[in-house]
């Protein structure tokens, strides 16, 4: 049972071809590094510009 | 019955002044004080928390759990099973996958509180603990990556030792011991970093969120909330965080899985490439290797040792795993196989009884012979020359590695730690093979290969300072380049946990209107 499970959640999509870099001067980064770099900073950007659920505020308990 | 009677009265009796100078009774009063339930659970929280940027702090602790619970299973059954059932290969993509998402979460919550100069308000200390978390827990990820026993980890380990050996940390802290890494990896650095991030936790928890800049004097922005608060559903939170990671975590491992290239043995280095493992196997016995002239932690030689100015700590730290090359790598194994082999026993016997100078002599003559050795059908073939025994032994020697005899002569299964493969990663490292296939996979460290994976996975993206110091000069040409970008990384690394208390620096985020962004409706609704 576990076999067969193991199976089917084998890899769908096959990341171990020949890895592909980006360089730039002394920099080199892989593009799977550079990818999740970049979703990185496009999620803090979305995380500052999206609006947060607006809840009904109350004062301060300790008011 | 008059027993009961008795504890009643002496009940009665207890001086409650005596009672409340104890320390365990000073200590719960102090930690009630400073977080009582109503702290530590809030269900309402200021109405200026009202931006995505802070549910990355609890999507990290998501993922930190599920990192524990996959790296859990995989220490309770291990190596084998994670490398040779289809069921381990997903439990170790689980934690390849929820390491990723933990570094990921941690480094957007680490952004966001920068911007927000999260130290203000005495909060300096919940800064020094988050940033002390995150360092542990790059060494918690650097010695999971040691500790697969697979490519990757003997790759990783054979360029991380000149760093550790440079600083003199490599004298107790052997990267290429499996063993004590594992140990590292699952008791040692977890235990820190659940503890640090505990701290931090209950430090925000005390000290509260840090109020939106100007919103308060800054005199005043230690002191408890006073503003409007909003509902805040603590446990909500934290089961979603946790639903979410599980989720990303089986499909990233569903889909992706995790990379998992077979480590390298002598035995496949011998047969694939077996002339490169007697050219290696004859500059272990002539003394000339790297292994053989490299300095501490392995032998007195100065090879690899590397200073800083007039300070040498790799020296100071001295020699902890003893080194022998040519004991060690060819007549010691060679030994082990003489039995049953007269000629070699003869071979061995010359060797041994000849005078240090004719050693040297034979050696060198077969080193010069190099070039035109040649292997068929497993045998060794040598240009005719005034060589002694050595063609004998190297012959031997090639046989042994091509039955994986070698492989256990110089696996150490004694001390404390149970697996060391110092011995047999140092000789491989030694050698054009293992750096070919390092070059292969785009590994090498002029290919900032200590950041990357084999394949297209995503690796240890969080070295790229530390890696980027070796790309330009001095570092890059320097025989000092390890202990100088150990050097530089220790002072950033300082300048980093002690930000909050540098004069000026301190102060730059507030110069930088993302916080803006951040508390926009806290600002818009006092503007308005």
């Amino acid at each position: 049972m576990l076999e067969i499970f193991g199976f089917l959640l084998g890899a769908l999509v096959n990341l171990k071809g020949t890895a592909h870099y980006f360089e730039w001067g002394v920099i080199q980064i892989s593009y799977a590094n550079l990818v999740v770099i970049i979703i990185m900073v496009v999620i803090f950007i979305l995380a500052l510009a999206i609006p947060f659920p607006q809840h009904r505020a109350r004062r301060s308990n300790e008011n | 019955m008059r027993t009961d009677s008795r504890i009643e009265s002496s009940s009665s009796q207890i001086d409650e002044a005596e009672v409340s100078r104890q320390w365990t009774s000073r200590l719960r009063r102090s930690l009630a004080g400073k977080l009582p339930p109503e702290k530590l659970l809030p269900d309402t929280q200021p109405a200026y928390v009202a931006s995505w940027i802070y549910v990355f702090g609890v999507l990290t602790l998501a993922a930190l759990a599920m990192v524990a619970i996959s790296g859990a299973i995989l220490a309770l059954e291990g190596p084998d099973w994670w490398h040779n059932s289809p069921e381990g290969l997903f439990v170790n993509s689980m934690h390849l996958w929820s390491v990723e998402l933990f570094f990921f979460f941690m480094v957007i919550h680490l952004w966001g509180k920068f911007f927000m100069s999260a130290w203000r308000g005495r909060r300096g200390l919940t800064w020094v603990t988050g940033v002390l978390a995150f360092l542990l827990s790059i060494g918690a990820a650097f010695t999971g990556y040691l500790s697969q026993q697979n490519l990757d980890s003997q790759w990783i380990s054979t360029q991380a030792k000149d760093a550790m050996n440079s600083t003199g940390i490599g004298a107790v802290f052997n990267v290429l011991n499996f063993g004590q890494m594992f140990m590292w990896h699952i008791l040692l650095l977890p235990l820190l970093v659940v503890i640090v991030v505990a701290i931090h936790v209950l430090l925000v928890r005390y000290r509260g969120v840090v109020p939106p800049v100007g919103s308060v004097p800054r005199s005043e922005e230690h002191k408890p909330w006073k503003g409007r608060v909003r509902p805040y559903d603590i446990v909500k939170e934290a089961s979603i965080a946790f639903t979410i990671v599980a989720i990303l975590t089986l499909l990233f491992s569903a889909v992706f899985s995790s990379p998992d290239d077979p480590a390298v043995t002598l035995k496949q280095w011998a047969q694939v490439d077996p002339v490169d493992f007697v050219q290696t196997a004859q500059t272990e016995l002539a003394g000339t290797s790297e292994s053989a002239t490299y300095g501490p932690p392995y032998n007195n030689q100065s090879g690899y040792v590397q200073s800083l100015g007039p300070i040498s700590l790799q020296r100071f730290a001295g020699v902890s795993y003893p080194i022998n090359s040519a004991q060690d790598y060819v007549l010691g194994p060679l030994e082990t196989f003489k039995p049953g082999n007269p000629a070699l026993a003869s071979a061995l016997s010359t060797f041994e009884s000849a005078s240090k100078a004719q050693q040297a002599s034979w050696v060198a003559a077969f080193g010069k012979a190099d070039a035109h050795l040649t292997v068929s059908n497993g045998q060794l073939i040598y240009p005719k020359g005034q060589y002694g025994p050595v063609p004998a032994l190297m012959s031997n020697l090639l046989v042994m590695a091509r039955s994986g005899g070698l492989d256990n002569a110089l696996e150490s299964h004694s001390g404390f730690y149970g697996t060391d493969y110092t011995k047999p990663l140092l000789f491989l490292a030694d050698g054009g093979y293992f750096a070919s296939i390092g070059q292969k996979y785009h590994l090498l460290g002029n290919e900032w290969g200590m950041t990357n994976e084999t394949g297209n996975f995503p690796g240890q993206a969080w070295l790229w300072l530390y890696t980027f110091w070796y790309q330009i000069p001095p570092m890059a040409t320097s025989g000092n380049g390890d202990v100088l970008v150990m050097s530089i990384m220790a002072l950033l690394t300082l300048a980093f946990v002690v930000f909050p208390y540098i004069p000026g620096l301190r102060r730059i985020p507030e110069k930088v209107p993302v916080y803006r962004a951040i508390w926009r409706r806290y600002y818009r609704e006092e503007e308005s």
